[in-house]
């Protein structure tokens, strides 16, 4: 990495760590940055090297922007650097089922291999239950460049959630989350590439399955051959506390030609501790599945690191926007200048809380993240009685704890608060 | 089974096209409607606006029914709870200021929420003769709350009625529901909770203590 590219990023990696634009973005705004010891073994090369690795978060009402890069650092020189950058516009729910466009484009650099590029999109539909599970399913395409043997890929998937437990409670948060993907693509070879992928040689044909499909083009250099596989992953994550736990293991169908035997399987864990609400300590390791998209093989990985969060950006198991069935530990309004007042509100393992009420003429307020599970809003609230609601990640209204409440006549609870004169 | 694949494959492309209309349709829903009360169709809209001209010609602060219909829609409440929310309202603002005589707005708010919790008129009238400048918002909003909470209506009515004739101020209102919803939610019913604690509730002296003799 020359002197140029290292000042830039560690630019974007300082900037996160300036509080002066927090007031004037503070609604819109997360982000947090990983830093720590990784050593990383794919097979071909073990490395040990520092990893940075910056996140950036954009939450409007019903569209999130997410910047991601990682980088390991070895000697000041560059050995791995991949970065994302992800639209998402998400629908109102209608009918409890919501919809989701994403979009995504991505660089791989590796000073190994000539690295990737890539951009796809994908459509889903999701289908919450009562906001302690849900299903979703959909598809898209996807489009890898620099990686030569492999054309665009459809994929298909779907999953479903299931969540035990609250903020609150004694064993906090588990969710378990099962998913299915689908790739299918075709590869493109050089007959002569004995070591592509494919080779359409007459040896490397009489062992190709009945399902492929293998064609030589016109001039008789290169063939295409249509590849499937598909993923099965489970992730278990579990929140108590300051403790957050996360566990994921998969298994790739499809034949040898597709799915290598190194790749056929994989785990991985994490333990992230929260030492305040904006420094945890981060460690795991595990084996990584290969993405033959973006041309990056299996790995086996180890790290141990910290976080700084500017205002944590959560890693959310579940790979859709979704209500929690989730507590509110804890809800203050605190007097300010004038009329104003300041809603605080504490709330783990949530992307998003608002609040609504008669001081708002009952329009949504969206709060915002200040810390791990701290989140606040600044609020003209006159005195007298006011009834307020809380809802987080869009799941039903409710009443807030630690203040009185009544039923209100829509069949749910409201909180009363009194604001002295 | 081939056909079956093949079919696999060509599905997301053509899903993508699908949902991405669908969500084009689904995130054009909203934009319909940036006055809220666009959603009502008109006959709710008009007996919500006859709602409230006749709270304003009773002298009635018609805030609180516009609210109670904002809420209802915030909620997506149908049509016709909406109007029965806002005619309930019209009426509770009406005996509590029948119950109460004249008192503020925020006052008269609160104690039509407690009549829609379950309190009877007559027991909201003895709440009608008060100290100059004495507030008694927390109390009616504590008071609601045991009535949501199922504390026997009787039970909820006598023991704020005790702390008010004695005196209480906010704080002792407010630490008596903080105690007792504390115990509701380790497993007491609630008007055991509220029988215990009312015994250990701490009363104001008497206001007259202070007082200079008559004829100093």
């Amino acid at each position: 990495m020359d002197d140029r590219k290292f000042a830039i990023f560690a630019t974007m990696c300082t900037a996160l760590l300036v509080p002066a634009p927090r007031e004037l973005a503070a609604q819109l705004v997360s982000g947090r940055f990983e830093a720590g010891q990784y050593t990383v073994s794919d097979g071909v090369l073990p490395m040990s090297a520092m990893r940075f690795a910056p996140t950036f978060q954009f939450d409007f009402p019903h569209v999130r922007l997410t910047a991601h890069g990682a980088a390991l650092l070895s000697e000041q020189n560059l050995q791995i650097a991949d970065g994302i950058v992800s639209g998402t516009f998400t629908s109102p729910t209608v009918y409890g089922v919501r919809a989701e466009m994403i979009g995504n484009a991505s660089r791989a650099v590796d000073q190994r291999s000539l690295g990737s590029d890539q951009v796809d999109v994908q459509t889903r539909i999701h289908v919450p239950f009562r906001q302690a599970g849900g299903m979703w399913f959909g598809g898209g395409v996807a489009k890898p460049w620099r990686v030569a043997v492999i054309s665009s890929a459809d994929v298909l998937d779907g999953g479903v959630w299931g969540r035990l437990g609250d903020a609150a409670a004694k064993f906090g948060i588990a969710t378990l989350t099962a998913t299915f993907t689908n790739f299918s693509f075709s590869k493109v070879a050089s007959v002569q590439d004995s070591n592509s992928v494919l080779s359409c040689g007459v040896a490397a044909a009489t062992n190709l399955p009945a399902s492929a499909a293998l064609a030589d083009d016109t001039g008789g250099g290169t063939c295409e051959r249509q590849s499937r596989f598909s993923d099965l992953e489970a992730v278990l994550q579990w929140e108590v506390g300051p403790l957050e736990l996360s566990a994921q293991s998969g298994y790739r169908l499809g034949d040898s030609y597709d799915v290598t035997p190194d790749t056929r399987q994989w785990t991985s864990g994490r333990a992230t501790i929260w030492l305040n609400e904006r420094i945890a300590i981060i460690g795991g390791g595990g084996r990584q599945p290969a993405l033959p998209l973006r041309g990056l093989p299996a790995r086996n990985f180890g790290m141990a690191g910290l976080v700084i969060a500017y205002s944590p950006v959560s890693k959310s198991t579940v790979p859709v926007s979704m209500p929690h069935a989730v507590l509110v530990k804890k809800f203050e309004m605190q007097p300010g200048t004038g009329d104003m007042r300041k809603i605080v509100i504490r709330v783990g393992g949530v992307e998003r809380v608002d609040v609504m009420g008669d001081f708002s003429d009952w329009s949504p307020l969206t709060l915002v993240r200040r810390g791990r599970d701290l989140w606040e809003l600044n609020v003209p609230v006159s005195p007298g009685v006011h009834h307020i609601n809380v809802r987080v990640d869009g799941g039903p209204w409710m009443a807030p704890p630690g203040v009185p409440t009544m039923h209100d006549p829509y069949s749910g609870d409201v909180g009363l608060i009194v604001i002295p004169r | 089974m081939t056909r079956f694949f093949a079919s696999l494959r060509r599905a997301p492309r053509g899903f993508a096209s699908l949902a991405a209309g669908a969500l084009l349709l689904l995130g054009a829903l909203p934009a319909a409607g940036q006055d809220p009360f666009s959603r009502l169709d008109p006959t709710s809209r008009n007996i919500i606006d006859v709602v409230m001209d006749s709270a304003l010609v009773a002298g009635l602060p018609n805030r609180s029914i516009l609210s109670r219909a904002l809420e209802g829609i915030a909620k997506k409440a149908d049509n016709r709870r909406i109007v029965d929310a806002v005619r309930r309202r019209l009426v509770s603002l009406r005996t509590a200021r029948a119950m109460l005589g004249p008192i503020g707005d925020d006052e008269l708010e609160a104690a039509a929420s407690v009549l829609e919790a379950g309190a009877r008129p007559e027991q909201l009238e003895r709440f009608r003769r008060r100290t100059t400048g004495r507030n008694d918002l927390e109390a009616f909003t504590v008071w609601a709350d045991f009535l949501a909470r199922g504390i026997p209506k009787d039970e909820a009515f006598s023991a704020i009625n005790k702390l008010w004739q004695d005196g209480a101020d906010d704080a002792i209102f407010h630490s008596l529901w903080n105690n007792v919803q504390s115990d509701i939610l380790q497993g007491l019913s609630p008007g055991m909770a509220l029988q215990n604690r009312i015994r250990e509730a701490p009363t104001r002296p008497p206001t007259s203590a202070g007082k200079p003799p008559e004829g100093s």
